[in-house]
């Protein structure tokens, strides 16, 4: 079926509607096709607000249950994405709600967070060729884990996925003028947080350089020891 | 002519990297950038991260997460 072997890339949201209309008139195996464009952003969404993987999982795989049994109810009035995010975001946030092991969003006062940016330096014109794609996807991972809460969810929404400010404020259930505030802060700390780990984590060029010298002492050291020095 | 202090562009950086606000509040930002080394930096360094988190594409599904939820919705899509 060519909706099911295109890539979530190519994949449009007409394509949503056609794969809804085929699972809501019997064609359950097409909910599989909608699953595997949206398991990506969905695990995200859920990891951005549990911050485990292990929860992530767990309401990833609640909301595509809960969304294939109610997908009768997809109104068409927001994209299906929108509707499909909404509802990832309550079951994680049930599940955050549930556990109270991490702070609930009444109790992180945004004005406590003081986003005051420190690191002026400039940066690499590309990391990605100084440090390696792969390595910079964990640098990006490792500070997108390190936000709060409450501005995690905020810039994955925005600026991971690309919703745009007014549906992150419609599926938050937030103001347009709060999820800006959010997403100011959001941003300013990802920087920060970014900033420090290319700072601090010196490039892989470098790492080899500082390998090869310690093969080259140690290669040293064994000449002498033979020659009997 | 508007004048901007560095908290001010600060407050703005999100809209202007988002194309928002009046073309005054825009242009008033861009005059302070001209003059303020680290402002310039500062908006430089977001416009990068946020380049930087399209490219690096974040957080893959584990391949045992991705098979867990196909084994669960199977069972859920078989029902009668």
């Amino acid at each position: 079926m060519a909706e099911e072997t295109r890539n979530a890339e190519q994949h449009q949201p007409e394509d949503d509607l056609v794969l809804v209309d085929r699972v809501v008139s019997g064609d359950r195996r097409a909910f599989e096709a909608l699953v595997r464009v949206h398991e990506r952003r969905i695990f995200r969404v859920t990891l951005a607000i549990l911050g485990n993987a292990e929860d992530a999982e767990e309401a990833m795989q609640d909301a595509f249950v809960k969304a294939f049994r109610h997908i009768d109810q997809f109104r068409r009035e927001s994209r299906f994405t929108t509707w499909l995010t909404r509802i990832a975001v309550n079951e994680a946030l049930q599940k955050r709600q549930a556990r109270k092991n991490t702070v609930s969003l009444d109790e992180v006062a945004e004005a406590e967070v003081q986003v005051l940016p420190h690191r002026s330096q400039r940066w690499h014109e590309d990391p990605e060729k100084l440090y390696g794609k792969q390595e910079v996807r964990t640098m990006v991972e490792d500070a997108i884990q390190s936000l709060p809460p409450i501005y995690r969810e905020t810039f994955v929404l925005r600026d991971v996925e690309g919703l745009r400010a007014e549906e992150a404020a419609e599926i938050l259930g937030l103001t347009l003028p709060a999820i800006k505030s959010r997403l100011l802060r959001a941003r300013l700390l990802m920087r920060e947080a970014l900033a420090a780990r290319l700072e601090e984590t010196p490039p892989f060029s470098k790492r080899v350089l500082i390998t090869a010298s310690r093969m080259r002492d140690m290669v040293a050291i064994k000449l002498m020891k033979a020659v009997g020095q | 002519m508007r004048t901007l202090d560095c908290r001010e562009v600060l407050d703005n950086l999100s809209d202007y990297i988002d194309g928002d606000g009046s073309d005054e509040l825009r242009k008033a930002i861009e005059r302070h950038i001209s003059r303020c080394g680290r402002c310039r930096v500062i908006f430089d360094t977001t416009g990068k991260m946020l380049k930087i988190v399209t490219d690096v594409e974040p957080f893959e599904v584990p391949l045992g997460v991705s098979a867990r939820l196909y084994a669960r919705l199977e069972k859920v899509l078989s029902e009668k």
